[in-house]
């Protein structure tokens, strides 16, 4: 790919995938932990990342929302670029303001939520409404109402956060992203700082928007949730992506090695 | 014997310093407080350029004597052409020197806001601005009021060294008037009281402020309606 098609601010061709990724490299001092990586995103797509800790899903997420900046490569959400473009041929990054519209139709949920504890519920789904999309208090609080009702937590709307449980918080997190009308969701680890017990209702949650057709990537440990929701599966190791596929292929008869052993050490973990 | 009689008799010395001290301290705090914010904020808002030379000013400020600084500004600044009142040389130093103090108070506050927050706001598009405003200060506010009452009562306190260089404060009348009469006591007692007085409002304002902010904050589900009135 040439210099000048990787800087390309947008381009047609690539309207088909709302989020696209090429050469995507990161580095975190000496500290490669993304490689080269080509991602794509259809429409109504499912996309569960998988793989050990420390092989960078999170960060493959973080620099397609941008929350990294990476150093390489290109990432295209809706046919834009985002964070760079080309100035005299030279690759700057762009405004804030600028990463934000091109960012819009992504919303994204957290491993730790990072709700704002001084805000309720319904607060929390609503500051967005009213402070970036210019909604009466009124009308937020309708919509937000709206967005606690699809989680199941419209009896929780004037709690703080504190007072919820973990599946509570995650849903409530999910509720505030929703209310923006993303096109596409990132969950990064959402069931991971859960009890055991609570995951059953956040994976319920994400199991209802897919079915619906929501576009996600979701970098997660539930393997079951994976092979049941996605249409494909990415392996990860060490900053590349090994293998990836529908996960009745990639689940069943993992041609790679490395993703072989990661699967054994999971059955041997969960399946007793 | 305690002579209540010669206070009345000085009065107008010793209300006029205390006019003075309240003035300084009052102008004095709030330069203090408002450029402590503007250096924390340039350290948060670019730590590569304005890390270095915030955290320079900082140890400055905490590792000379204010009464140096008073010095510096009052005897030596129209070396440098810097010709200032010893009043305005008295705002100015407590201003600068306090700066120093709420700037580490101030980021101490904004670090202890958990960086997932302010991803989460900007995920969902909302300005550097108004995560500010909205989340950042309503959060740690409630953190570095008690820090900040404390910061705001050494100020005062620490304004009595103003009349070494020669402002008529509440510190310099009484020893005028100590001078004039002989009598230690009952001027040095009264500056006491006056001083006291101040700090106490000082503390009482900080409490309050406090309790105000903390109901602010989350309560307990049970507490509360558990769910809001929606409009519409």
């Amino acid at each position: 790919m040439s210099m000048a098609d990787t800087l390309s601010s947008s381009s047609p061709a690539r309207q088909k995938s709302i989020v696209e990724a090429h050469g995507i490299s990161k580095q975190f001092g000496d500290l490669e932990v993304l490689t080269n990586i080509d991602f794509s995103l259809a429409p109504s797509e499912v996309v569960c990342v998988i793989g050990p800790s420390g092989s960078g899903k999170s960060t493959l997420l973080r620099c397609l929302a941008f929350l990294e900046p990476y150093d390489h490569g290109s990432v295209y959400i809706d046919g834009q670029l985002l964070g760079f473009e080309d100035r005299s041929g030279k690759r700057v990054r762009t405004s804030e303001k600028r990463v934000d519209e091109v960012r819009a139709p992504v919303g994204m949920v957290f491993q730790h939520f990072h709700l704002w504890p001084h805000r309720t519920a319904l607060e929390n789904v609503t500051e967005a409404l009213r402070l970036v999309n210019g909604l009466s208090r009124r009308e937020a609080d309708t919509e937000g109402m709206a967005m606690l009702e699809q989680v199941g937590l419209a009896d929780r709307a004037g709690h703080f956060p504190e007072s919820l449980s973990g599946g509570q918080k995650q849903r409530v997190a999910i509720a505030r992203a929703l209310a923006m009308k993303p096109r596409v969701m990132f969950f990064d680890e959402p069931t991971s700082a859960l009890d055991p017990e609570l995951v059953g209702e956040v994976l319920d949650v994400m199991k209802k928007l897919a079915a619906d057709g929501m576009t996600m990537v979701i970098v997660t440990h539930e393997m079951g949730f994976a092979a049941k929701v996605a249409d494909r599966v990415i392996f990860m190791d060490q900053g590349r992506v090994v293998e990836s596929g529908p996960p009745a292929t990639l689940f069943r008869q993992p041609k790679s090695e490395r993703l072989q052993q990661f699967l054994n050490t999971w059955r041997e973990r969960h399946i007793d | 014997m305690f002579d209540i009689t010669l206070l009345w008799e000085v009065r107008g010395l010793i209300l006029q310093g205390f006019w003075n001290t309240l003035w300084i301290c009052f102008t004095g705090c709030l330069l203090a407080l408002s450029l402590g914010l503007v250096l924390a904020a340039l350290r948060l808002a670019n730590p590569r350029l304005f890390s270095y030379p915030v955290a320079c000013y900082v140890e400055l400020c905490r590792g000379t004597p204010l009464l140096i600084l008073l010095f510096l500004l009052y005897y030596g600044g129209p070396s440098i052409g810097l010709t200032l009142s010893a009043s305005v040389a008295g705002v100015v130093g407590l201003g600068f020197y306090g700066a120093g103090y709420f700037a580490e108070i101030y980021r101490g506050g904004f670090k202890s806001i958990p960086k997932g927050q302010l991803e989460a706001a900007r995920m969902l598009g909302i300005s550097r601005w108004h995560a500010l405003t909205r989340i950042q200060i309503p959060q740690m506010a409630r953190l570095i009021v008690p820090p900040g009452t404390n910061q705001l009562i050494i100020l005062v306190k620490e304004s009595a060294l103003i009349s070494i260089i020669s402002v008529d404060d509440l510190t310099k009348n009484a020893t005028t008037i100590v001078n004039q009469t002989f009598q230690v006591i009952e001027p040095y007692l009264a500056v006491a009281l006056l001083y006291w007085l101040m700090i106490e409002l000082i503390a009482r304002g900080g409490y309050a402020l406090e309790k105000r902010l903390a109901n602010r904050q989350p309560r307990p589900a049970a507490q509360q309606g558990a769910t809001p009135h929606v409009h519409g």
